[in-house]
């Protein structure tokens, strides 16, 4: 094969090639015709939701501060006003029946009181209404209206639940009076009765021993005193520290260096 | 047609462009691109012209810009995929993406090199997922391209005698050796040496710095001057 052996060829000159490369004439009326089907689909069909999303997506990014202080902002509101607002709306739901029965009046305070120059404080007398709730509901609520009023101010959530139990109490007792018997589940002041019996009267902690007998101040004494100040051989340790003290008294009375009045002899030996 | 890419949902040009720092200096980039060569300037102006009837309902419009791009754009996706049908299909695909969003292209960069990133980013999206598949198809070469027409009567006889069946075993052999470059590279061997793009435009295209683009290149060239070093002559 003969050659153009002077010319020369690069990388870019084979690429050329490539760049030569065309289809045939009836690909491009495939590829036409092909394209305005998929166009008119495109056209046609209906977007998924989701194809948007991407453009949410960028939205929030350019904005991610703001919104981010914006959901910060409404997070901590609706923390504030659910947390809030839940016990209070507990509160009003579980209270409602009562609130519907019982009325509160408040009067002045005694007279006594001011003229002490505490604080007046009003006292707040809950009266049944009978036409507006049942029977045993006015009176459970009559009952528990009996708290001291200066109990009121400062525990009022406990006096709250106080109410609502009294209240869901005395409901069951009026709805199933054969399970609200004494005998299954008493009365609420049986209770306190029956620890009040149980206590016993405040004494004196020395008072409560029982007197020391004479045997037993014998032997508690036995160890503090020599065997011969012991008026009694009582028992078996007296008898032990007796005879032991006696050991001792017969060495003392023994003279083990023989010693006479003026003199003293030494013995040595090896 | 509905495949998920990332590539494109991130690079193509949103309602707010001004927010990403990276698409902001690609803009700039083209703008130098564009004052450096006044024709991309005024094909630019024209196709925006005909962007904006179609964003105003000219349906009918958003052929001008098929007709006058999809031989373009079906030879990037031909070069980047060797294989006709894949490049058939990417094609249209292309098109049709752009004319879903066409009315978030805003005129910022050229509807060229809109067209060309979204074609670019389907095609390499394919190619991933398509690893394995290898598919070649030859197309024929246009006689009258004046450095094909040389570069095929230096390595052939020239009394034409296996003109045809050398010219088959270079197409496989170039096919060949273009598989073998990463995708990023062939892309970038795709749009620089057969598609004609400046580094800038390469660079706003596959959304990377120009001096990615000039090593991409680079590398790429080496690989292929190994794989056809029997067709290359010093």
């Amino acid at each position: 094969m003969k050659q153009d052996t002077n010319r020369k060829i690069t990388v870019e000159d084979l690429l050329s090639l490539k760049r030569a490369e065309r289809p045939p004439v009836e690909f491009w009326a495939s590829f036409d015709s092909e394209l305005r089907a998929k166009q008119l689909a495109a056209i046609v069909a209906k977007r998924s939701l989701w194809d948007g999303l991407p453009r949410i997506f960028a939205a929030v990014g350019r904005h991610h501060l703001p919104f981010g202080a914006v959901a910060a902002l409404a997070l901590t509101w609706a923390g504030i006003h659910y947390a809030g607002g839940s016990l209070d709306g507990v509160h009003a739901v579980s209270l409602a029946p009562t609130a519907r029965a019982v009325a509160r009046v408040s009067v002045p305070a005694a007279p006594a009181a001011q003229a002490a120059g505490q604080p007046a404080l009003p006292r707040v007398i809950q009266v049944a209404a009978p036409e507006a709730a049942p029977a045993p509901v006015a009176a459970a609520a009559s009952r528990v209206s009996e708290a001291t009023p200066a109990a009121l101010p400062e525990a009022p959530a406990r006096n709250q639940f106080s109410d609502v139990v009294a209240v869901t109490l005395a409901d069951f007792r009026a709805t199933q009076p054969e399970l609200a018997r004494r005998e299954i589940f008493g009365s609420d002041r049986e209770f306190e009765t029956a620890v009040e019996s149980m206590r016993q009267p405040a004494v004196e902690p020395l008072s409560r021993l029982d007197p020391v007998s004479d045997d037993r101040r014998s032997r508690l004494l036995a160890g503090g005193l020599p065997a011969y100040a012991s008026s009694s051989p009582a028992s078996y340790a007296s008898e032990r520290v007796r005879e032991r003290v006696s050991n001792d008294r017969m060495y003392e009375s023994m003279d083990p260096y023989e010693s006479s009045n003026s003199r003293m002899s030494l013995e040595i030996r090896f | 047609m509905t495949e998920a890419e990332p590539a494109f949902s991130i690079c193509h040009e949103s309602a707010a462009p001004i927010a990403c720092p990276r698409r902001m200096n690609a803009s700039k980039a083209l703008e130098k691109t564009l004052v450096a060569s006044p024709e991309r300037k005024l094909e630019a102006d024209a196709d925006l012209v005909v962007v904006r009837r179609v964003q105003g309902g000219d349906v009918a419009a958003f052929d001008q810009l098929v007709a006058k791009y999809r031989e373009r754009v079906v030879g990037i996706v031909y070069n980047m995929t060797s294989n006709r049908e894949d490049a058939a299909d990417l094609a249209q695909d292309a098109f049709i993406k752009a004319f879903q969003s066409i009315h978030r292209f805003q005129g910022q960069a050229s509807f060229f090199t809109w067209l060309y990133r979204i074609a670019v980013n389907s095609t390499m999206s394919h190619l991933r997922k398509n690893r394995l598949r290898s598919f070649f198809s030859l197309e024929g070469i246009r006689g009258d391209d004046p450095v094909a027409r040389d570069v095929i009567e230096a390595l052939t006889d020239k009394t034409g005698a296996g003109r045809s069946a050398f010219i088959s075993e270079l197409q496989e052999k170039l096919n060949d050796a273009m598989q073998k470059l990463s995708i990023n590279h062939r892309t970038v061997v795709t749009l620089f040496e057969i598609d004609g793009l400046s580094h800038q435009e390469i660079a706003e295209v596959m959304d990377c710095s120009v001096g990615t683009v000039r090593s991409r290149l680079h590398y790429a060239k080496q690989l292929l001057q190994a794989e056809l070093q029997p067709y290359l002559r010093p």
